[in-house]
């Protein structure tokens, strides 16, 4: 277990230092998180003007997204590190080492846990300066929680394509359903605006209640009812996801 | 000057065709503005007649259809500046140079080719609107209105990506390119109307140019054919495509001086 424990830590801890020896892999998750946050916030405002909003701040409202967003594309970033490593070999070395396999998920995974704590953050700085200040301390600490599962939740299901795919051409693949799962939740407005199609499909989509979640704690509205929701959808997504990403593993030494 | 026409048709059929067989090309401006068009239009279907300054329009997905033209042409535009920029890094186009090919015909050849995808992704989207319930007051002039303003669009955007590709010879470098269309495409009116917009996000998106090409475009569906928005966003993509093509001859010139 302690071996495991130190292995996952060191493959963490290699994807963290990539960051610097490879930032063009690492900006995107921190440029994009702030420029949704920005332009959402900017080109969308005029919808908080509707009564449902009851006066609420745009900004404030549009954070959640955003440090969703970014822990989002933390989970991507270990997906995509795995396929780079299973085209360059390291993940074969890895394989036939003593290292117990479950480290080659759980490793990346840390690593984008830590990833997400960074750019929510970034985040949370960037509302500051536009003059959402942070919620309370249990608040804020919700926010954090609710991303880093994200991140895990992210990089679970880019792992298992990566495992599958064997490629980082599946890339794309591995950011759309992503970007799909958080654009139809509530990503630009509450359930009881949206209308049609996105309203039966944010209802069955497990992001909108992490992300209602997310917005009672930005808001200072956060009590268990709103945390519940949010909480099981992010068990259930790591469940499934999980189980993604492990049944991928089984997949390494058949080809 | 027969000839040159012909060899232009030939190209443009070939940068058709070459789009064509690679559906992962296709893929991300068929997909991604249609996806967002009905995002938008499931999240924001409660603004128009609610929100206050929101323009009279009888639904926000006929809002929206004009945005997601846009953002399918400039998604297409970067795809064949890239395509260009393989031809580069394939060694096609040094054939072609070497051979008896008219040099305009190069560059006329993979606008052309822009162009028609650009047609042929505008008569799809408004197509899929109007099937879903879109209408387009301003009928069949403004479908023509509608299609001349996208061909425009189409030469500015797959110009520059052109300008791109001759210069850096590179596919990649090309595709760097997307996320300032993605940034100039956010910060405009493309996908909310200027009028609910306020502080430096709305100077900024009187400043950008997309916002009065997209509100001509969307003027042709929500409203009708009106000369004053319909001039002011001609006025601008012709700058556009005329400072694009302009560009494209001079890199290409500039390419060729260059060559051992």
């Amino acid at each position: 277990m302690r071996h495991a424990l130190a292995v996952s830590a060191g493959l963490a801890w290699r994807s963290i230092i990539l960051v610097r020896r490879m930032p063009s892999v690492f900006l995107p998750s921190l440029i994009m998180p702030l420029f949704i946050l920005v332009a959402t916030a900017g080109a969308f405002r005029g919808i908080s003007l509707l009564p449902q909003f009851a006066g609420a701040s745009y900004l404030a409202f549009t954070i959640p997204l955003a440090t969703v967003m970014g822990a989002g594309f933390a989970g991507m970033n270990a997906g995509m590190t795995m396929a780079r490593d299973i085209e360059g070999g390291f993940v074969d070395r890895l394989v036939v080492s003593p290292a117990p396999r479950l480290t080659l998920i759980a490793g990346p995974l840390m690593a984008a846990a830590m990833r997400s704590v960074f750019t929510t953050t970034v985040v949370l700085l960037a509302g500051l300066i536009g003059g959402v200040g942070p919620p309370g301390p249990l608040e804020t600490l919700a926010v954090y929680l609710l991303a880093v599962g994200f991140s895990a939740a992210a990089a679970c299901w880019a792992m298992g394509v990566a495992l599958r795919t064997r490629t980082i051409q599946a890339a794309p693949l591995m950011q759309v359903m992503v970007f799909l799962a958080v654009f139809t939740s509530v990503a630009y407005a509450p359930r009881e605006v949206l209308t049609g199609w996105l309203h039966t499909v944010a209802n069955l989509n497990p992001v909108t209640y992490l992300l209602e979640a997310a917005r009672a704690a930005e808001f200072s509205a956060l009590g268990w009812s709103e945390l519940w929701p949010g909480l099981a959808a992010l068990a259930g997504l790591l469940a499934v996801l999980g189980t993604w990403a492990v049944t991928g593993l089984a997949t390494l030494g058949r080809r | 000057m027969r000839l040159a026409a012909a060899q232009t048709a030939a190209l443009a059929r070939r940068s058709v065709v070459g789009t064509l067989r690679t559906p992962q090309a296709l893929f991300p401006s068929l997909f991604f503005p249609l996806v967002l068009m009905a995002i938008f239009t499931g999240s924001f279907g409660s603004a128009p007649g609610t929100i206050p300054g929101f323009p009279p329009v009888r639904g926000f997905l006929d809002f929206a259809l004009a945005g997601a033209v846009l953002q399918g042409i400039l998604i297409g535009g970067t795809t064949a500046g890239a395509a260009f920029a393989l031809d580069i890094e394939g060694g096609f186009f040094d054939r072609l140079v070497a051979s008896p090919v008219a040099r305009g015909a190069i560059l006329l050849g993979r606008l052309a080719g822009g162009v028609a995808l650009a047609m042929f992704q505008t008569l799809l989207f408004l197509a899929i609107g109007i099937a879903f319930g879109a209408r387009v007051e301003g009928g069949v002039a403004g479908v023509a209105l509608l299609l001349v303003l996208a061909c425009l669009l189409a030469v500015a955007v797959s110009g520059l990506g052109i300008v791109l590709a001759l210069r850096t010879g590179s596919a990649e470098a090309v595709q760097g390119t997307f996320p300032l269309f993605f940034a100039l495409l956010f910060f405009s009116s493309a996908f909310f109307p200027r009028e609910t917009m306020t502080g430096w996000f709305k100077v900024v998106a009187d400043l950008n140019p997309i916002s009065y090409l997209v509100e001509a475009m969307r003027d042709q569906i929500v409203v009708g054919v009106e000369p004053g928005p319909t001039l002011i966003g001609l006025g601008v993509v012709i700058g556009l495509a005329a400072l694009a093509v302009t560009g494209c001859a001079l890199a290409f010139r500039r390419r060729l001086a260059a060559a051992p």
